[in-house]
């Protein structure tokens, strides 16, 4: 196991989020704080609507609170401009979602590749981190294969192959094991656990699931828009 | 750049129909804008050739100022700027043959002298030797047109002498027998042509080439500075400004074709990116979540629009320049000076219609595709994007408001501002309406469904309901007003051009003309001819009459006003002003100017002008103004006064209404014999006038079926894309029961609605348009246009007929659904 430091990487203060339904203001999230250190594995548990994967997405700067703040290793990330903010998700941040979102028409290896051709990297540069991911996730025999001619659990090892290519400080993980069947998300789950545990990873994730939140490290719930 | 790159190409790649249908849209509106571009350059050419004809590499020409002496290239100082220097005599002849006349030019020059500017080329082409004595090279149009061969006799009336001329060669009708007007030009030697006329020597005028390196408008400068201006007259030969306004004429009515095209193209590509965006959404949020800016993703978006533009551009050129190739083959084929009009494809011409195409492609894409990139990157990845509603009344008046601007504007604008208020109205109709349609869709589909479901049943039901708020339906029937109306504009102008053009004596009563000079006795035999009813001999001065201090082009004497103002169809400025001119013309020095000679003149009605002739000068008061498109003529006197102040002796021009203008004719020519004139009847005036505008016409008309072909691909485009997003839809009806023909009745219904709607539209606001059309051009004009209810009848059809074709691929693609596969997508 490898050795992490013990800071806070992310952290939301009072985070407020309202939308307006048929007119009428709902309040999603009510002033949430937490704190994530590095290395942690947190699963965020909750009902339907209970507000949980707008948290993450607010957390992981893909939306925007109504109130509060959230920083990422000390960056209020609520003032960064567009190009910033993408750096961020880039460098810092990797998202794995309920429905893999790979590029359908890419294969294994550039859908994985992505992140880094966004950020002006070449390949070829990277050659060795790609052989190194695609050890990890076990598709290095697939590598040439679309997402059509994957399984799902092959798609979400792609999925979170390319949220790791960029060795990001976060991982969010929004359902990751929502689409697949039991064994299929055991393995999913085990696979991130994995890379928690050897690589020191931190992993923020929405689950339905208690079996995958066994995964993690610490639970935390979310019910009417605030933590229990 | 590599992956983005496989990333754009398989996505057009896996989107076959659609991507084919945008590439065509752009290929055929960069075709449209190539040929519009090189229409106008070659006919600039054609022109230029024309103009330069007997010049060649000449460009400058000297003549007495006075025109009545010859002149001699021993006038010309030897100046550095001047290069060679040919001396040219000019004389007119008669060719006269079965009651036909055809004016011949006589060029007389010496061959050698000729060689060095502009060689003649014979038909054969064999080379001119021994060419003396009463020789003469003619063109093989018109040896063709009067079967004469080499060798034969020609005689020509030079002078109202018959001369006999031996055909010594036949040239091609190029060089110096090139010509923009009737008639012919015959090159004869220097000195027979001297000794035709009873000449001592000299030419009618000395063609000048610029020296090597040195340009015409220095030889210009240098030649008026070193020749006296009251002795020479010196002129460039070739007036670049007139052929280019020619050209420009010319092109107009095909970049109105382009308009329409490039309107539709921007729509297709528009409406086919917003579909395109929607479908790319899960990938934008990809791209977004793992990091890409705004700006990235909607480069990749566009990129692909660049290859769009590139390829359709790249296309569209080789396949205009084919049309062009075609079109002027017919255009010169079919003028009646019958010349070769040479295909001009400037290289900034084709760049410029690739960079249109490419920017066309990229700025339709724009809006749809940086309204995407801009979206909530969790709401594109969560798939909770929802269109933006606007709320359907601030819609309806927009567009209501936009429209009944747009139709008063040009009611409102006045003189230079006319154009640009033209515009704008044109504009503005076809923005609003794109506003209004799909309100005015969404009511009619309530109504339909009641109509139908009584005529159709349910399937006439579901088809109508199936159309309200259906963004592709609503897209079709704007693409079908955009192009019917297009069609339906085009047509009634080019139609317009054609008849204001080729019936300039629509309006005017005379059936015939003779133009040449008659005495008394001449108009009294014409008078006695079988089924003559009106007669009116008319005195003519040509550049001989000055009125405040400027010459008249041509001024003309009548004893009958009035039969005069309905011979020749004259619009009085003011209604009552006929008759109080006619009355006036009875009894006091009384003139009538046309209202472009008011205006020059700058004189009112009842003012007092001094008309001068040979130092005879004599006040008349200006009775009236007029507009009329049968005659150039500027002012018009009473016959007394102007046999009693201008000693005018014999008419010189004779108009004639009669039961059988053509037997007339045959008559009024026997009765010349060989004496010049110019005799017409109407009839042949206007076949003579039709066949040289349709020329241009022609190739007008048939490009505006390009319109409903580009309308064909964007319905097609519409109806894929309808289908590609309804086929679960589709597959769930087909899983409870609905049959194949069941489906194919609903949309065929569907489509003939959206026809039958995009037409209806097309004709309301295509004929406010026209209305527009000829509201701005209405000032230069004296007819008002024929509206025939045919044409939007038969532009309607066509419209209906271009959507029940596009429904063909979707139905034939509804039939080979997988009911599974369909029902378990996501």
């Amino acid at each position: 196991m490898k050795s992490y430091k013990t800071s806070t990487v992310i952290e939301g203060k009072d985070i407020t989020k309202n939308f307006q339904v048929g007119g009428a203001p709902v309040c999603v999230l009510k002033e949430i704080s937490l704190k994530v250190q590095r290395g942690e594995f947190v699963s965020v548990m909750g009902e339907s609507g209970s507000g949980k994967s707008t948290l993450l997405y607010i957390l992981g700067g893909l939306d925007s609170p109504t109130g509060g703040s959230v920083y990422i290793d000390g960056t209020d990330i609520s003032k960064l401009d567009d190009r910033k903010m993408s750096e961020m998700r880039r460098r810092k941040i990797g998202f794995v979602f309920q429905f893999y979102n790979l590029i359908a028409n890419l294969n294994v290896e550039e859908n994985i590749m992505l992140p880094l051709l966004l950020d002006g990297c070449k390949m070829w540069d990277y050659r060795e981190r790609l052989e190194e991911i695609l050890e990890v996730v076990g598709l290095k025999d697939r590598r040439k294969h679309t997402p059509r001619e994957l399984s799902g659990g092959q798609q979400q090892r792609v999925a979170i192959a390319r949220s790791l290519i960029g060795r990001p400080e976060i991982l969010f993980a929004d359902e990751p094991t929502g689409n697949l069947d039991s064994k299929t998300g055991a393995e999913i789950m085990g696979l991130l656990q994995d890379i928690n545990k050897n690589d020191g990873q931190t992993i923020i994730m929405v689950t339905h699931s208690p079996e995958a939140a066994k995964s993690s490290s610490r639970i935390i719930t979310v019910k009417d828009g605030a933590i229990l | 750049m590599k992956i983005i790159l496989k990333y754009i190409l398989v996505n057009v790649k896996e989107r076959k129909a659609r991507s084919v249908v945008m590439m065509l849209s752009i290929l055929l509106s960069s075709a449209l804008l190539f040929v519009s571009f090189c229409i106008g350059a070659s006919y600039e050419s054609a022109q230029r050739k024309m103009a330069i004809g007997m010049a060649g590499s000449a460009t400058v020409s000297v003549s007495p100022a006075d025109g009545t002496r010859p002149i001699s290239p021993d006038e010309i100082p030897d100046l550095e700027s001047t290069g060679q220097k040919v001396k040219v005599l000019k004389s007119a002849a008669l060719y006269h043959e079965k009651g036909y006349y055809e004016t011949v030019d006589l060029i007389g020059a010496e061959l050698d002298e000729l060689n060095k500017i502009n060689p003649p080329r014979l038909a054969d082409g064999g080379q001119i030797s021994d060419f003396t004595g009463r020789q003469i090279i003619l063109p093989d149009r018109f040896t063709s047109k009067y079967h004469i061969e080499k060798g034969d006799t020609v005689t020509l009336q030079v002078n109202q002498k018959p001369v006999a001329f031996t055909v010594s060669e036949i040239a091609a009708y190029d060089t110096v027998f090139l010509r923009h007007t009737r008639g012919a030009t015959a090159l004869i030697p220097y000195s027979a042509l001297m000794e035709i006329l009873g000449g001592e020597g000299g030419g009618s005028e000395i063609l000048l080439e610029p020296a090597a390196g040195i340009s015409t408008e220095e030889l210009l400068y240098d030649l008026h500075e070193n020749l006296a201006a009251e002795k020479y007259q010196v002129a460039q030969i070739v007036d670049e400004i007139q052929i280019e306004a020619g050209a420009r004429q010319k092109s107009m009515p095909f970049f109105l074709i382009s308009f329409f095209a490039l309107t539709m193209s921007v729509f297709i590509i528009y409406s086919s990116y917003k579909v395109i965006t929607l479908d790319r959404l899960p990938s934008i949020g990809t791209f977004r979540s793992i990091g890409a800016t705004e700006k990235a993703v909607t480069g990749i978006l566009l990129l692909e629009s660049v290859l769009y533009g590139s390829v359709g551009g790249l296309l569209g050129i080789p396949a205009g320049m084919f049309a062009l190739k075609l079109i002027l083959r017919g255009l010169g084929k079919s003028l009646t000076e019958g010349i070769e009009i040479p295909v001009v494809m400037p290289v900034p011409v084709i760049l410029l219609s690739f960079l249109v195409a490419l920017a066309v492609s990229i700025l339709s894409a724009w809006i749809p595709v940086r309204r995407a990139s801009r979206l909530s990157v969790k709401d594109v990845v969560m798939g909770m994007v929802e269109e933006r509603v606007v709320p359907k009344r601030f819609l309806m008046t927009a567009g209501v408001v936009l429209f009944i601007l747009s139709v008063i504007l040009p009611h409102l604008a006045e003189g230079n501002m006319l154009y640009l208020a033209g515009g704008i109205s044109i504009v503005g109709m076809i923005a609003s309406t794109i506003i209004i349609i799909p309100l005015v869709v969404d009511g009619l589909a309530a109504c339909l469904e009641q109509l139908y479901g009584l005529i159709f049943k349910n399937e006439g039901r579901i088809a109508a309901r199936n159309m309200k708020a259906n963004k592709n339906t609503v897209q079709n029937i704007t693409l079908l007003f955009i192009s019917i109306s297009a069609v339906i504009v085009i047509s009634v102008v080019g139609d317009f051009v054609s008849t204001y053009i080729t019936d300039v004596f629509r309006d005017a009563e005379l059936q015939g003309f003779a133009d040449g000079e008659v005495d008394q006795e001449f108009v009294e035999q014409v008078k006695q001819m079988n089924g003559v009813k009106t007669i009116l001999p008319l005195y003519v001065f040509k550049n001989e009459i000055k009125g405040e201090g400027d010459m008249f082009t041509r001024v003309e004497a009548t004893d009958d006003l009035e039969a005069y103002s309905a011979m020749f169809g004259l619009n009085y400025t003011a209604k009552d002003m006929e008759k109080k001119a006619a009355a006036a013309f009875e009894k006091e020095r009384t003139v009538i100017l046309s209202e472009d000679c008011l205006k020059e003149k700058g004189v009112k009605i009842d003012d007092i002008i001094t008309l001068a002739k040979d130092g005879v000068e004599k006040d008349y008061r200006v009775a009236g103004s007029f507009k009329s498109r049968a005659t150039d003529v500027e002012a018009v006197v009473p016959s007394n006064y102007a046999v009693s102040d201008f000693h005018a002796d014999s008419y010189g021009f004779l108009a004639y209404t009669a039961q059988d203008a053509d037997a007339v004719m045959v008559q009024i020519r026997d009765l010349f014999a060989d004496r010049p004139n110019w005799s017409r009847t109407v009839e042949e005036f206007n076949e003579d006038a039709l066949s040289t505008v349709s020329a241009f016409l022609k190739p007008m008309h048939s490009m505006t079926y390009f319109i409903l072909l580009l309308a064909a691909v964007g319905v097609i485009n519409n109806l894929l894309i309808n289908y590609i997003q309804k086929r679960r839809t589709i597959a769930m009806y087909k899983s409870i029961g609905l049959s194949h023909r069941q489906n194919v009745s609903i949309m065929l219904i569907e489509g003939f609605t959206s026809g039958v709607i995009g037409a209806a539209i097309a004709a309301g606001v295509s004929y406010l348009e026209i209305k527009t059309v000829f509201l701005v051009a209405g000032p230069k004009i004296t007819m008002a246009p024929e509206l025939e209810l045919s044409m939007f009848f038969a532009s309607g059809a066509m419209g209906i007929a271009v959507t029940l074709a596009g429904t063909f691929i979707p139905i034939f693609k509804s039939r080979r659904m997988k009911l599974v596969e369909e029902i378990r997508y996501e």
